[in-house]
């Protein structure tokens, strides 16, 4: 590897890591669109900043831009306050139209600048190692780098100062409210990170991948934790696996980093969609499975404890009795047997003593809903586990 | 309770949203030690009334005391539980974690919770009989536990005022009386607790101090006194005629 790829993969996993964070509380906030409105929004704020600096990497850009990304999420409240429209829709009205004014300023003004339209949406993460940062003359590497590693400081210094008062004003604004964390201040201090971590990302990899950056790492590690600081780490780490795993497919494909990095992370979450111990596709499947079996099994077995006369109990009565299919009442028959819940003599289905005591605990479970009487039935099944 | 400290007293609150008043010119005095019960129909403003005393709602006119001085002095005196309905249980987040958010405010900002938090929320567990469940994930929870939930996390901040915003809605009917027993037993120690309540049936059983609410205060006082068919009927608008048990 020569020293440029190690330079792009270590700015794309920064970057990464920087959208990862404030990524995983728009995801619990339910604020994912917000992202991709203030990926769009902070261009005139980088174009007006551009205009005043005449440099793209001026602090003064960063700030005027985040400026704009934080004014945005004000407007789309504002509008949304009216209760003329929804959120969505306020979304969709004021980022198309802070763009459009960014857009139509870099066509009238900066036409001869480094400044267009396809490095806005796409990054130019390829020229980062290009533009080196020197001071007095000696090299210390990409600016890019230097402007992430920065912003990634901030945020993860924020996120262990303010973990707290984050998680308990993104789980319950109101208890925050009355316990003197003020939700507002929290909301617009995490726009602000949002805001300040998309300028940073963005002339690295594009307002696009920006979003993916920050929705999918957090929205795939959603699906495998239930424990707020493992969904951070977890969002860290497939972010940064997207972000290596991808450079090194654009470099096989030779295509776009960017778009390389954001078919990793989509590649990423389908694998999980489908593959995730509890909420995924397939778990899911089976566990309804096994659900329709066991609820199957307790029917027939609640049947043979309420009927004592044999001519209820016999194998070809219960078949048309209970109206099942031949299939489904083998099925349920073999695993009776095999649970030793029942015994069948001459054909008549009688239940053993474990059955019957089964029986009685599941019915008086399903009657209270104590959990305590079934704690242990729950390793064995699935019905039980809520 | 002879002669008793004032709680929380409230005086001229309005409060609107979008300029049409839900809450009229609100004058309420709750006295230290009552289990009080706040009923009203739909839109009555219950839920505006609480929010607004504890700072969520900002009244266009009023204000609001809580031992003579203003809520924002007082916070450490007063635990609120939402209605259950008003957080997204899917958090990824535990029983005990949950619980321990009910220590935040005694900490302040930044300061993290310790082990002594933790054994507080781990004694709330215990009272509301929720300590076998305190590593599961909060979806994993029937509506009754997580009511019970709701009710440590009021509990552990150890407050000496408790709002609480529906907390029967949903539940059954042993969650019910689990969180009256400690209600109960909440007053027994002294303490006031304010409870937006639906079932008209159970005000004489369960508390002793009612308010009746419809946008203005029609009535409020002792459950023996005031509780009865003509404040009914003022404040749901319909002829009540049904005989509550007294």
């Amino acid at each position: 590897m020569s020293s440029a790829q190690i330079e792009i993969q270590l700015i794309a996993s920064l970057v990464a890591i920087a959208c990862a964070i404030p990524g995983t509380f728009l995801v619990l906030r339910k604020m994912a669109m917000i992202s991709d409105a203030i990926s769009h929004s902070i261009l005139p704020g980088l174009v007006v900043g551009f205009f005043i600096t005449e440099n793209l990497n001026s602090p003064l850009l960063i700030v005027l831009a985040a400026l704009t990304g934080v004014i945005t999420v004000v407007l789309v409240e504002q509008i949304q306050k009216t209760g003329l429209v929804k959120e969505d829709t306020a979304i969709g009205l004021v980022f198309p139209a802070l763009f459009s004014i960014g857009v139509i300023l870099i066509a009238k003004n900066a036409n001869d600048v480094h400044l267009d339209v396809d490095a806005v949406l796409l990054g130019e993460l390829a020229f980062t190692p290009f533009d080196r940062l020197l001071i007095s003359g000696v090299d210390i590497g990409p600016k890019s780098l230097w402007i992430i590693g920065f912003i990634l400081l901030i945020t993860v210094a924020l996120l262990f100062a303010f973990f707290k008062e984050l998680k308990l004003s993104t789980f319950d604004a109101g208890l925050a409210a009355t316990l003197g964390f003020s939700p507002a201040v929290i909301h617009y201090g995490l726009m602000t990170v949002s805001s300040i971590t998309t300028v940073g990302a963005f002339e690295a990899v594009g307002a696009i991948l920006v979003v993916a950056l920050m929705i999918a790492p957090a929205a795939t590690a959603y699906l495998l934790t239930t424990d707020l600081k493992k969904m951070l780490l977890l969002s860290i780490i497939f972010g940064v696996f997207s972000a290596i795993s991808g450079y090194w497919l654009a470099h096989w494909l030779d295509a776009s980093i960017a778009g390389s990095i954001t078919t990793m992370l989509g590649v990423l979450f389908f694998v999980v969609y489908l593959f995730a111990p509890s909420k995924g596709v397939i778990a899911v499947m089976y566990r309804e499975k096994q659900q329709k079996i066991e609820v199957s099994l307790l029917t027939f077995l609640l049947h043979l404890k309420n009927h004592t006369e044999e001519s209820e109990r016999h194998v070809n009565h219960l078949n048309e009795h209970i109206n099942w299919q031949k299939v489904r009442s083998k099925t349920v028959l073999e695993l009776a047997q095999k649970n030793n819940m029942i015994a069948i003599n001459n054909h008549i289905v009688s239940l053993t003593k474990k059955g019957d005591e089964f029986t009685t605990l599941a019915i008086d479970y399903i009657m209270t809903n104590e959990d305590a009487q079934i704690e242990d039935m729950k390793d064995d099944f699935f019905l039980f586990r809520g | 309770m002879s002669k008793s400290k004032i709680a929380v007293q409230v005086d001229d609150l309005t409060v609107a949203y979008n300029y049409k008043p839900v809450l009229w010119d609100i004058d309420l005095e709750i006295p230290e030690g009552v289990l009080m019960a706040i009923v009203g129909p739909n839109g009555a403003g219950k839920s505006t009334l609480i929010k607004s005393i504890l700072g969520i709602l900002k009244p266009i006119a009023g204000s609001v005391s809580i031992y003579g001085q203003p809520y924002e002095k007082q916070r450490d005196l007063v635990a609120y539980v939402p209605q259950k309905g008003s957080v997204d249980w899917d958090f990824p987040t535990t029983a005990l974690d949950v619980v321990m958010m009910g220590t935040y405010g005694s900490l302040g900002w930044i300061k993290r919770p310790g082990q002594k938090e933790k054994k507080a929320a781990l004694e709330a567990l215990e009272k509301v009989g929720m300590l076998p469940f305190k590593n599961r994930q909060i979806s994993q929870l029937s509506g009754g536990q997580q009511q019970r939930i709701f009710l440590a996390r009021a509990l552990v901040q150890d407050a000496s005022i408790y709002f609480m915003d529906e907390p029967f809605q949903g539940v059954d009917a042993t969650t019910e009386i689990a969180i009256i027993n400690i209600l109960k037993a909440l007053r027994k120690a002294n303490k006031t607790v304010i409870v937006v309540h639906h079932d008209l049936q159970t005000v004489p059983e369960y508390f002793d101090w009612v308010t009746f609410l419809n946008v203005k205060k029609i009535a409020t006082g002792p459950v023996k006194d005031i509780f009865n068919d003509d404040n009914l009927t003022k404040t749901y608008g319909i002829n009540y005629k049904v005989s509550i048990q007294k």
